[in-house]
């Protein structure tokens, strides 16, 4: 019988049939190492995940690490309460849900532009609702939180805002990729100026984004001691790649940065700023974008990776759609099943076979009303 | 015989109504038969005729019982006419009211609306006529047709109590109560969908429901029903004419249905306000009007045009009635657990499985699309006659008009998966009064005395108590989710 | 004010000046025509016309700043990139001696500079919340950078938000009062209008598609 509410376990299932068509044709180690992987990848995922998929893949350290999720809320753009009081709402929402993750995730990520205007009262504003994260926070930061006083008060809270970790076996770099060349200096602005027009999306004033020079040392010296089988995942707030200029979704030496990263085996990008779904994969390094809790992105008119399932068109009816928060599972190689936790939608699981597949296996479910 | 005036006078005297009723609704059928009724029998103490309830479920039943008869729901105007089984007007007095009424029974489409979208709203093989709507009238108000005889469409969708039962949750056999609200039956004809979780897709599909429902009618099977009926030489001689058929369960759903399509009341003050007559409504209600289009952000659920009379957009959205419940989010979890735990159709399967064992009836439309984002989500109500066919939501849980605005004021009841176009209002008691108001002017003027009658009874009952009032939430003080996520204490009531 | 203004200005200024100063150790200070906006300069800096341009750019610049209105339509052109209406130069002649089809270059410029002049209006509209009336400091580019996701080609057409069939104009005070939580505008404001004006003109190109969803 044909359903009509079909979702992306149906695609699951022809891929399972098909693996277990094909696994009486596998030696018993390989067998052995494909199950594991199975049951590593479904074990990794929580109640809201969907099955990863079910592709035999390498597993040369799997024996070394375990799978492991973690969370995010991202791009909350909050100005003080009494001035707007939506904003404020949905990352209440966001960690709400963060809260409630059972199984509970090994951290969160904040993904970046937690004030709007970069003003003091709206970081510390953001930092007391972070303070009701129950789980670890690992911070990063984006422009709107920088450019009124260059990071003066984020490092106040926050710390340093490059910085790398390691977790379970994966390897954990946290950049500020939201750089910019000095356009204020010659016009003359004032910190708010400068923070209006970065906050503008659309305005052109403003330099592109980059990582940076020195940043790009500091991250070359860091992986150099990081061997090339390690699964290194890398937060970003600008995209790594150069997806649309007009709006700065765009690192502007996103090719040296790939160039640092391609020695390794996998690279999983996690960046903010798009406020969207948003996929692409540029040899070894898989990009996923965060959702926003604020207000969503449209797609860029030009530019838009090929493996991006868009997500449905958001109704302004309801300040939440097209926003949310979401989790990612790390499997046990280090592999990166993205969820999208979309508000008042089902959530939308990106794997890392979708990727590794070229966007043929299980693909997600595609929009009825899209962007044009 | 009240002459049946032109029932909308949107644009020049004609509505017109889009087709509503989707052929591409398809909804899984294999779940109708475990959720056979609007209250899903999952909930059911066990059966009616013999297996005992436990001592916990009818501690339940007679807790609903007393909270049901000390709230007063019952209709002051019915209650001057004597009152037969299951608190129902007689079916024979209830005859006699719809006669008033001045219903078209021919088959004609209802004055009003464009042929071409009335032919899209009627199955090919039940095109209206005078026979089949005798045939489903008759149906209607046949006691016969449960199992215990006290119970026909007619008492829970009684004529003297606008097509509703005026109470929170249905009566069925052996005074068993429900777990959901009763929709009337008034223009139910233009839903897309059937029940408030939607899972019937037709009228047709609707009636057969109820009389299998242990805990509404009760009957055991479509042969045990057609059995009270079948040796009806009446009964007999309107099945043939209408579909030339001998008595049967199909054929019975069908006639019920072509009966329901005559049940058209959308003649209300309002429509001869929006054809230009500007006193048809007070200046209160069209501020409400104008309230509802905008600061009140009514319109967008409940659609309300031309071509969508009913002001609904048949759609579900969870605005937090289901959150009230104590257990809801136990609920939701332990459903997506079953949902996700296990792949594919199991994990369909296992939700179905759950739904018998534990109350999922909350999670409403979910339960029927196993979407996560449908958890909690009921069918947005038709607002033409609201204000007679309280109490409102889809558990019956809001008395009054004023309710029901306070809730929405305040950002309805913050939950997981409350649809974030609810979000809170500011409104002032003036504004709340001025959509109140206007809401009242929808109901058809065929009602106008009980309307009257209800406004005042609500007026009465909202100015003691309104127990959904959030005065901090509404003017967006303390913000939904804050006292989940900072343990801020909720505002002054 | 233009440069080349600016400079003459300059010239004659620092002749006058020249001939006015009093003592021949205080510091060159230039002014502007406009009698107030002034800078300084060492008056033993030769008085080459590179130093000339400095002092002008610098008198300019000052200028400009206190008066962030005078070139709105360059300013606001420099944030936001705004579609150029069509040039019309084809519709230049006379060619039937026809009074209204007599179209000259200067036509075709004024016509093409107010009805651009009108668009770049509402992108200043658009880009600002204090000018919407936001109550909660949005504006419309948050959802909508550059007019992205306007959609102007399919309107008239059912906007479920406002349950009814809408123009553009709808919808944008549906957005204003929502989305923006200001207070709508009347139809005919000179804000409405230049905000229509904006969204049309990013849509250029686009095929008119109007009930489209």
């Amino acid at each position: 019988m044909s359903r009509k509410f079909t979702s992306i376990e149906t695609k699951h299932y022809e891929e399972r049939d098909a693996l277990f068509a094909a696994l009486p044709k596998l030696g018993r180690r390989d067998f052995l190492k494909v199950s594991a992987a199975a049951v590593a990848a479904a074990a990794g995922s929580g109640v809201r995940f969907f099955p990863t998929s079910f592709q035999p893949v390498t597993v040369a350290n799997a024996a070394t690490r375990e799978p492991f999720t973690f969370a995010y809320v991202s791009d909350s753009h909050l100005y003080r309460k009494d001035l707007n009081d939506r904003f404020v709402r949905s990352i209440l929402r966001a960690v709400d849900d963060v809260n409630h993750l059972d199984p509970k995730p090994d951290f969160i990520l904040y993904g970046g532009d937690l004030a709007q205007l970069g003003k003091r009262e709206e970081l510390d504003l953001g930092a007391e609702i972070l303070k009701n994260v129950q789980q670890p926070i690992r911070m990063m930061v984006g422009e709107h939180d920088w450019f009124l006083d260059m990071g003066a008060r984020w490092r106040e809270l926050f710390g340093e805002p490059t910085y790398s970790f390691d977790h379970k076996g994966v390897h954990f770099v946290v950049l500020m990729s939201v750089n910019e060349k000095d356009f204020w200096t010659p016009r003359g602005m004032t910190p708010e100026q400068r923070m209006g027009t970065v906050a503008g999306l659309d305005n052109g004033i403003q330099s592109r984004f980059e990582v940076g020079a020195p940043q790009r040392e500091w991250l070359t010296n860091d992986l150099a001691k990081v061997s090339a089988d390690t699964p290194v995942i890398v937060f970003s707030h600008s995209p790594l790649y150069k997806y649309y200029k007009n709006w700065n979704f765009w690192t502007e030496d996103a090719d040296e940065v790939q160039a640092i990263l391609k020695k390794f085996d996998h690279v999983t990008v996690i960046h903010g700023h798009t406020h969207q779904m948003l996929t692409n994969r540029i040899g070894n390094i898989d990009f996923h974008g965060l959702l926003s809790t604020a207000w969503p992105w449209p797609y860029a008119p030009e530019g838009l990776p090929k493996l991006t399932v868009q997500m449905s068109r958001p109704d302004p009816f309801n300040p939440n759609d097209g926003c949310g928060d979401g989790s990612a599972a790390v499997s046990a190689d280090g592999l990166v099943d993205k969820v999208y936790n979309l508000w008042n939608r089902n959530p939308i699981e990106v794997t890392s076979g979708y990727l590794a597949s070229n966007g043929v296996k299980s693909v997600p479910a595609m929009p009825n009303m899209k962007s044009f | 015989m009240i002459e049946h005036r032109e029932p909308i006078g949107w644009k020049r005297g004609r509505a017109r109504v889009a087709g509503i009723v989707g052929a591409g609704v398809l909804l899984t059928w294999s779940l109708v038969g475990v959720l056979n009724a609007e209250t899903p029998a999952s909930s059911a103490p066990k059966s009616a005729d013999g297996g005992a309830v436990t001592a916990e479920q009818a501690k339940a039943v007679a807790e609903r019982r007393r909270v049901e008869t000390e709230s007063p729901a019952k209709d002051a105007g019915a209650q001057k006419l004597a009152k037969g089984p299951h608190g129902a007007l007689p079916v024979a007095d209830q005859i006699m009211q719809i006669e008033k009424l001045g219903l078209t029974d021919s088959g004609e489409p209802p004055r009003g609306i464009d042929p071409l979208v009335w032919q899209s709203m009627v199955p090919k093989d039940n095109e209206p006529n005078a026979a089949r709507i005798a045939l489903g009238k008759k149906l209607y108000f046949d006691t016969r047709l449960s199992k215990d005889g006290t119970l026909a469409c007619a008492t829970c969708h009684d004529v003297s109590r606008s097509f509703t039962d005026r109470r929170p949750v249905s009566e069925g056999i052996a005074d068993q109560l429900g777990q959901r609200n009763a929709p009337t039956t008034m223009n139910a004809l233009f839903f897309q969908t059937q029940f408030l979780d939607g899972r019937a897709p037709t009228l047709e599909e609707q009636a057969k429901l109820p009389i299998l429902n242990p805990i509404e009618m009760g009957q055991p099977s479509p042969e045990a029903t057609i059995a009270t009926i079948k040796d009806d030489a009446e009964y007999q001689r309107m099945f043939q004419a209408a579909y030339t058929r001998p008595v049967n369960y199909d054929d019975l759903a069908r006639a019920i249905a072509a009966f329901e399509r005559t049940l058209v009341f959308l003649d209300a003050p309002f429509d001869d306000f929006v054809a230009g007559d500007t006193s048809a409504i007070s200046a209160k209600a069209a501020q409400g009007w104008i309230l509802f289009n905008g600061k009140a952000r009514c319109m967008t659920c409940h659609m309300l045009n031309p071509s969508n009379p009913l002001g609904t957009d048949d759609r579900f959205h969870n605005v937090g009635v289901s959150a009230l419940k104590q257990d809801f989010e136990d609920l939701a979890g332990k459903a997506l657990k079953a949902l996700h735990g296990k792949e594919g159709q199991e994990g369909l399967e296992a939700v179905d499985r759950l739904a018998l064992e534990t109350n999922l009836s909350e999670l409403g439309r979910f339960l029927v699309t196993k979407n996560r984002s449908d958890i909690g989500a009921f069918k947005t109500f038709q607002l033409r006659n609201i204000g007679i066919t309280g109490p409102y939501m889809h558990d019956g849980s809001m008395q009054t008009l004023v309710d029901v605005m306070d809730n929405y004021n305040k950002g309805g009841e913050t939950n997981p998966f409350l649809d974030g176009g609810i979000e809170p209002l500011a409104l002032t008691d003036t504004e709340i009064e001025n959509v109140v108001e206007f809401l009242n002017t929808l109901t058809d003027k065929r009602f106008a005395a009980e309307q009257r009658t209800e406004t005042a009874r609500q007026r009465a009952v909202a100015a003691k108590q309104r127990p959904f009032r959030d005065n901090a939430l509404a003017m967006r003080k303390v913000l939904p989710f804050e006292a989940r996520v900072m343990g801020t204490k909720e505002g002054a009531r | 004010m233009k440069r080349s203004q600016i400079l003459f200005g300059l010239a004659v200024l620092v002749l006058a000046g020249g001939a006015l100063q009093a003592n021949a150790d205080d510091p060159m200070v230039v002014q502007l025509c406009d009698g107030k906006t002034t800078t300084t300069v060492d008056k033993n800096a030769p008085k080459t016309k590179e130093n000339g341009q400095k002092i002008a750019a610098d008198l300019m610049a000052q200028w400009q700043r206190s008066h962030p209105e005078a070139n709105w339509i360059a300013t606001e052109r420099e944030k936001h990139a705004i579609v150029e209406p069509a040039d019309n130069k084809d519709v230049v002649g006379r060619t039937q001696g026809q009074s209204y089809g007599q179209v000259t270059d200067r036509d075709v410029l004024t016509w093409q500079r107010e009805t651009l002049a009108m668009a770049v209006h509402g992108s200043t509209v658009f880009h600002s919340g204090d000018q919407l009336g936001s109550t909660i400091a949005v504006s419309c580019d948050m959802c909508h950078p550059d007019a992205a996701n306007t959609h102007a080609e399919t309107y008239p057409k059912f906007q479920p938000q406002l349950g009814r069939v809408a123009l553009l104009r709808d919808m944008i005070n549906w957005c204003i009062e929502h989305p923006v939580r200001g207070t709508k505008l009347e139809p005919d404001s000179p804000n409405m209008r230049a905000l229509e004006a904006y969204i049309m003109a990013q849509r250029k190109g686009t095929a008119m598609n109007y009930g489209a969803r």
